[in-house]
């Protein structure tokens, strides 16, 4: 943190009378570097490091290989001869592009959806005090901690009478309901790092709330305009479960269940086809891990409204 | 932690002063029309479905159902049947003795893995950092199929490992997902796997804040390194272990896609919790939706007291509701 700079100027003080002060001396930048290096703590923390980022490889490697080096006794830890085959199998398996239309068209949606009605909800719940406010904060938190199943049932019901099972709108719709309370709740943080004194110095110059929102707050909580849409984005991209019980024509699949569909639909054949599978599964976790890379400043404090699951 | 640090706006309560001064009461229709769009969408896809749930729990609404429409109401039979069923309390001590193993091993490896943090060189902290995002960013259905691929009986590349340290012999045929207990270790390792980084990473945040002073003189004073976590950082980090805690638990009480891509509950029910439970009951077999209900709200009614007690810490911690 912010204890560099008195530690140095205390320590260049102290030396040339205390020899002995270890505990300023190993404080200063200079001997810092000179200290030696905690090897056996870099030694765990590399060993932890390979083994928390060997599965990522492990699907990029078998992503790149052949056939016959993937199903080979020995298994290779690098392509011997990589190869784009497992791709454009994965892309040729079903109709690739029909998924991944279903999953932006869907995604992009609840996102759309839940950033608008929850950029407003959010002003309200963070620039106006009103009985009920913390009720439905309150609200909003346990929504988000229900078990799946809790909504998955009612929802499938509700939307097969009304003929939404099998449509966009139906799947949009359950996903708006998982990302809209946490995008308020995450928009709301932003909006209270924002000073009132703006918005009252507005008022004062003769705005109205309609324009003090869209001239002065909309603008200044842009950043976290983007980062709950990246929450959103991920959450409902990375649907599985929902999306599995309500589309059951396989021309409505999204991507998750195109990839999981590798596994479960080819029955009494030999098996999984584990190469256009990985293959897969590195295509649709790009944008996820690069947005994620994106938001990572945000992650940590997004989190207590428990906004990305684990 | 908490998601802002900025104070709540010092706002005058708009609503209390009832109709005297028209100027006081206009700002307070605001929050109104601001919050209606987004409290009709809620009211539609999260709060009427809620209630119907629990409206459903009370009837004997199944697959016939879903095409004539007919059902009638049971009154608590759901209920009374799921509670004499063995099944029900089996997947329930497996949902908490599955709970309590991940949470302990993914705060432990988490904590321990935040506390190196803070030992290590800057690049070295770097490429954890970097490590630890890469695991939490893959979406669960993709690392799901990963974990079949690794453990996969033949090819599997763990398989061939663990038989290379020549410990346990020769396993390269072994099904991991076909065993119950292996079952298991696969799928906590998944867990564990995703789990990790959030934690160490908050765990880190929090540790940061501790003062460096305190930890070197302990260390001075010839503390072990496990001595100076647990007397000097531990306590520092308790508010945040508790929430980081708590959070876990409800995460990982409500872990389904890892359990059904990997072993759908199987073999012979050996993973099924109650999530899974609810499912398979609901949507596979012969759809008992009544009770696939009933016992979804009966989880939902455990998960509202973990998280009523998650809210009341993160109040507590100095979050402004």
């Amino acid at each position: 943190m912010t204890t560099s700079t008195p530690s140095t100027t205390r320590s260049a003080a102290a030396r040339p009378a205390d020899r002995a002060a270890g505990a300023s001396r190993s404080r200063s930048h200079v001997s810092r570097r000179l200290r030696r290096i905690p090897w056996i703590s870099c030694a765990i923390a590399a060993v932890f490091c390979v083994l928390w980022a060997f599965p990522v490889y492990w699907m990029v490697n078998t992503a790149f290989k052949p056939q016959s080096e993937m199903l080979s006794s020995t298994p290779h830890f690098l392509p011997q001869n990589p190869t784009l085959d497992n791709f454009f199998r994965a892309v040729g398996q079903g109709n690739f592009l029909v998924y991944l239309q279903n999953s932006v068209i869907v995604v992009a949606g609840a996102v759309i959806f839940s950033i608008v009605l929850g950029l407003f909800a959010a002003a309200a719940l963070s620039r106006f005090r009103f009985r009920g406010r913390r009720t439905i904060m309150v609200f909003l938190l346990i929504v988000q901690m229900l078990p799946g199943t809790a909504l998955l049932i009612p929802q499938f019901l509700i939307f097969n009478s009304l003929n939404l099972l099998d449509t966009y709108w139906g799947l949009m719709f359950a996903y708006v309901a998982g990302v809209l309370p946490f995008s308020i709740w995450v928009m709301r943080g932003f909006f209270l790092a924002i000073p009132v004194e703006l918005d009252e110095a507005a008022r004062i110059d003769g705005a109205s709330t309609w324009q003090v929102l869209t001239k002065i707050l909309f603008p200044l909580v842009m950043p976290g305009i983007i980062a709950s849409s990246v929450f959103a984005f991920i959450a409902s991209w990375n649907d599985y479960i929902i999306a599995y019980t309500f589309m059951k024509d396989q021309a409505h699949y999204t991507l998750p269940v195109w990839l999981a569909s590798f596994s479960t639909a080819s029955g009494g054949q030999i098996g999984t086809d584990y190469g256009g599978q990985m293959a897969g599964a590195t295509l649709f976790s790009i944008p996820v891990v690069v947005f994620f890379m994106i938001i990572q400043r945000n992650l940590v404090s997004g989190m207590s409204a428990g906004a990305v699951k684990g | 932690m908490v998601t802002s640090l900025a104070p709540a706006p010092p706002r005058r309560p708009a609503g209390s002063p009832r109709g005297r001064l028209p100027r006081s009461t206009r700002p307070s229709l605001a929050p109104l029309w601001l919050l209606s769009p987004a409290g009709l969408v809620l009211l539609c896809v999260t709060i009427a479905p809620i209630v119907f749930l629990v409206y459903i729990s009370f009837t004997d609404y199944d697959q016939r159902t879903l095409f004539t429409g007919e059902y009638s109401v049971v009154g608590v039979d759901q209920y009374a049947a799921i509670l004499s069923d063995s099944e029900f309390w089996l997947s329930l001590l497996r949902t908490v003795v599955f709970t309590a193993t991940l949470v302990g091993g993914s705060v432990l490896i988490g904590a321990g893995m935040s506390h190196l943090m803070t030992r290590l060189p800057t690049v070295m902290r770097y490429v954890v950092t970097v490590v630890l995002i890469l695991a939490w960013a893959m979406p669960n259905v993709a690392s799901s199929l990963i974990w079949k691929w690794l453990f996969q009986p033949q090819y599997g590349v763990v398989n061939w490992l663990v038989t290379q340290t020549g410990v346990v012999g020769d396993i390269t045929s072994v099904n991991w997902a076909a065993d119950p207990q292996l079952a298991w270790v696969c799928i906590w390792l998944l867990v564990v796997w995703q789990a990790v980084p959030f934690i160490a990473l908050t765990l880190y945040a929090a540790e940061t804040q501790v003062p460096l002073e305190r930890k070197e003189a302990a260390r001075l004073d010839g503390a072990s390194e496990f001595s100076v976590y647990r007397v000097v950082v531990l306590p520092a980090l308790k508010p945040t272990m508790l929430l980081v805690t708590m959070l876990s638990i409800i995460w990982d009480f409500n872990v389904f896609n890892q359990i059904w891509l990997v072993s759908a509950g199987g073999p012979d029910r050996a993973t099924s919790t109650l999530g899974v439970f609810t499912y398979t009951t609901a949507f596979s077999g012969n759809v008992q939706i009544g009770a696939g209900s009933a016992i979804a709200v009966a989880s939902t009614a455990i998960l509202l007291v973990l998280s009523v007690l998650y809210i009341r810490n993160l109040v507590r911690s100095g979050e402004e509701l």
